[in-house]
């Protein structure tokens, strides 16, 4: 009797657990039948274009963060209202998973089941453009203006002569700070602001000595804040001809033992994740952050009623003498990408040219909303640019911004960034622990790299 | 000499069906798996970044050679498994063994909670575990509080902690899974064996050496075979617990293999050829122990 009631447990637990399968295999296959329904519409819409226009016509668009959506459907829903029959479509596909699927599709051909339009971050744009081609529309001579575009962020989409994106986010670093912390350590904002790193380090001792926090942290392994450094003082790791070269580079010497000064005076905490490093920013365990613009919207996503108002923005320190040192550098950012496979180009291209390059409504509805910063250039005059951020201690954050957008170095970056990145935080790791040397360490980073570009 | 001919006779009709019943499957691992393992074998004799690719001879496995990152990542692999290994299944023969005892209360019990983390997605234990010991997280938070440790430690940030994380939590989701067959194993032991040698004076610990151990041995030959076979695929844990770091000391194959086909400027070739040589060790290991373990 009691093995018959354990069968029967045991039946019924399978057959919930395979109803369940069947369940998400039931989600998948209708999503999948959603999009072949939107293809199918779009295909049949194509065949009917020429006896009429009124048929419904759909735009599916992938992109990451709650932000980025947002900020799409805004777009999405001023197009819909002026242009009946018109869907977009946005599909919250994370950053890494579209780098993903772009490749999986490019390298199987199929590249249809691509959306129309993508969103991808700036880091490996020019990498997916120079190994799949294929996925991107040529978008040179579709009308929308690149010109209304801050021109380092047009570069990063260009091969050849041709454009194959639209600029979206700002990507111009800026260094944010709780001044109620800064308070109890007897700092304003004021004593951040145009300072060396080697100020920053006393300022940064003394503030952990009187709160016990750190000013910093970042995700270890992955040194986005010494990348942010070397540009702000303009020192590439790659030359005109995309050779890396980490040994016998002075600055980034300098910028290393910055780095490393940073870790071992606990100045910088290193998280082992990026949900570490946000935590660390929403749960107030850290004074600040050094990032791209877009860490606002992070900053601002804390549940800590508190930190409104406790917020101040400034630009980072600079590489103490180093020759061409800034206070300025870029991080991060992304690019919009009209697929190639897109069976409505025209309708692509003029919703891009209607909203994202075109309208400084959109752009002042998103930045007041969302707070999204763009690099759209028209936008920048616009008033809603001067308005204050009351959870930035009632600062007009986004004209400073934009201001310092101007002043960013240029350096040489190309399609192996990901590979230096990791290979630096193979190096700090190494040195941080006592296993190697400097030299030895950069000299191994700087084997790696070559080895990988050497395929 | 023939006799002339007929049908079949009723045994080569049952052969007849049973290859019939067996084709569609047969066709299907063929399609699914031996032909996509037959296409790596022809992509890792190419070279060039994404779709891009050229005939290459063997120069992707003479690069293998010289990628200081691979072999780091061998050797990584090579210690989880001389370590992690023996430790898990003696664990599980012990935790088997003590299972199988007849006058134990509660053994359903015990032997769900054992068995229970194996149903766990791998993910979802590596994100466990990795919370767990987070800077912040309840491990440092609790040493903390009962004063064994005097400051937070980074236990996934240190190179030394790191890989005995990623090995205790392989022990944490594999024992109970390999204990299992051990249980299996046990039941097709005779008690009259042990009732024997208790007579003859034996006590528990050499009736475990004596009997269990070696009749347990073609279980132990499959579960060593399996497990190295796992550990040399080793993925989700250096991905979602360590992600490779810090400075690469807890990368597995597997997992630079998704590197170098994902995240770096794509080189499948290189990649299908790292893959090889995965299966090739695979294929070497699990042939020796056959040799030396299998004494029928």
């Amino acid at each position: 009797m009691k093995k018959k009631i354990v069968a029967l447990l045991l039946t019924a637990a399978m057959a919930v657990s395979l109803m369940a399968c069947g369940g998400t295999k039931e989600t998948g296959s209708s999503e999948n039948t959603d999009n072949s329904q939107a293809q199918n519409e779009t295909q049949s819409s194509d065949a009917e274009e020429a006896a009429a226009d009124d048929s419904q016509k759909t735009l599916t668009v992938w992109c990451w963060d709650s932000f980025n959506v947002d900020a799409m459907k805004t777009a999405g829903a001023i197009y819909e209202a002026e242009h009946s029959g018109v869907k977009i479509e946005v599909v919250e596909t994370v950053s890494s998973d579209i780098q993903t699927l772009v490749q999986t599709y490019a390298m199987s051909g199929e590249l249809d089941a691509l959306p129309d339009i993508f969103l991808m971050d700036d880091q490996v744009f020019a990498k997916y453009l120079q190994n799949y081609p294929e996925v991107f529309a040529d978008l040179t001579d579709s009308g929308i203006n690149f010109s209304d575009f801050a021109p380092s962020k047009v570069a990063n989409s260009v091969r050849d002569n041709k454009n194959y994106g639209v600029p979206y986010d700002s990507n111009t670093v800026i260094a944010c700070y709780r001044t109620d912390y800064l308070e109890q350590a007897g700092y304003t904002i004021e004593d951040l602001t145009d300072i060396t790193w080697d100020e920053f380090i006393t300022i940064g001792e003394d503030v952990l000595a009187k709160t016990g926090m750190p000013m910093l942290t970042n995700v270890q392994g992955e040194p986005d804040l010494l990348n942010m450094i070397l540009q702000s003082a303009g020192i590439s790791v790659f030359d005109e001809n995309g050779n890396i070269m980490l040994t016998n580079n002075e600055g980034l010497k300098d910028a290393m033992y910055v780095y490393m000064e940073l870790v071992q005076k606990g100045i910088l905490q290193e998280q082992t994740d990026w949900s570490g490093y946000q935590g660390s920013i929403n749960n107030g365990t850290v004074v600040g952050t050094i990032n791209g613009s877009w860490i606002c919207a992070t900053i601002m996503s804390t549940d800590q009623a508190e930190q409104e108002g406790n917020w101040a923005v400034t630009n980072m320190p600079k590489l103490n003498d180093y020759e061409g040192a800034t206070n300025y550098s870029a991080q991060g950012g992304s690019t919009w990408a009209v697929s190639s496979s897109c069976k409505n180009y025209d309708l692509a291209v003029d919703f891009f040219a209607a909203t994202w390059a075109g309208s400084t409504e959109f752009y002042d509805s998103i930045l007041t909303d969302l707070g999204a910063i763009a690099t759209y250039l028209p936008a920048a005059d616009s008033a809603a640019y001067n308005q204050t951020s009351d959870y930035f201690g009632g600062e007009a954050i986004y004209a400073k911004i934009v201001s310092y957008g101007g002043q960013i170095p240029t350096v040489n970056k190309g399609i192996y960034w990901s590979e230096e990145k990791e290979a630096l935080g193979v190096a700090l790791s190494n040195i941080l622990e006592g296993i190697s040397d400097f030299d030895s360490a950069v000299a191994d980073a700087q084997a790696t790299v070559e080895f990988i570009i050497g395929q | 000499m023939n006799s002339p001919k007929k049908s079949l006779t009723i045994n080569q009709k049952y052969n007849i069906t049973g290859w019939l019943f067996l084709l569609p499957a047969a066709l299907l691992i063929f399609a699914m798996n031996f032909y996509p393992m037959l296409q790596a074998l022809v992509l890792s004799f190419k070279t060039g970044i994404g779709n891009n690719q050229v005939w290459g001879g063997i120069a992707n496995y003479k690069r293998l050679l010289e990628d200081r990152v691979f072999w780091t990542a061998l050797t990584n692999n090579f210690f989880y498994l001389i370590i992690q290994v023996p430790v898990m299944l003696f664990l599980a023969i012990i935790l088997a063994s003590l299972l199988n005892k007849k006058d134990l209360k509660f053994k359903g019990l015990f032997r769900t909670a054992i068995f229970l983390p194996c149903c766990t997605a791998l993910v979802s234990y590596s994100i466990i575990f990795k919370t767990l010991f987070a800077y912040d997280g309840y491990i440092n938070t609790i040493l903390l509080n009962m004063g064994m440790i005097s400051s937070r430690v980074n236990w996934l940030g240190q190179v030394s902690t790191a890989k005995i994380i990623i090995i205790i939590a392989l022990i944490w989701r594999w024992t109970g899974y390999n204990m299992v067959f051990y249980l299996a194993g046990l039941q097709n032991i005779d008690e009259s064996l042990y009732e024997a040698a208790r007579i003859d004076g034996a006590g528990p610990v050499k009736a475990f050496l004596k009997i269990t151990v070696p009749l347990l041995r073609p279980t132990i030959l499959l579960t060593t075979i399996m497990s190295i076979n796992g550990t040399l695929q080793l993925f989700d844990e250096s991905v979602n617990l360590t992600n490779g770091g810090p400075a690469n000391s807890t990368l597995t194959m597997s997992h630079y293999i998704y590197k170098a086909s994902f995240e770096y400027n794509p080189q499948f070739g290189y990649a299908a050829a790292m893959s090889y040589v995965i299966f090739i060790l695979v294929a070497v290991l699990s042939f020796v122990q056959m040799k030396v373990g299998d004494k029928r």
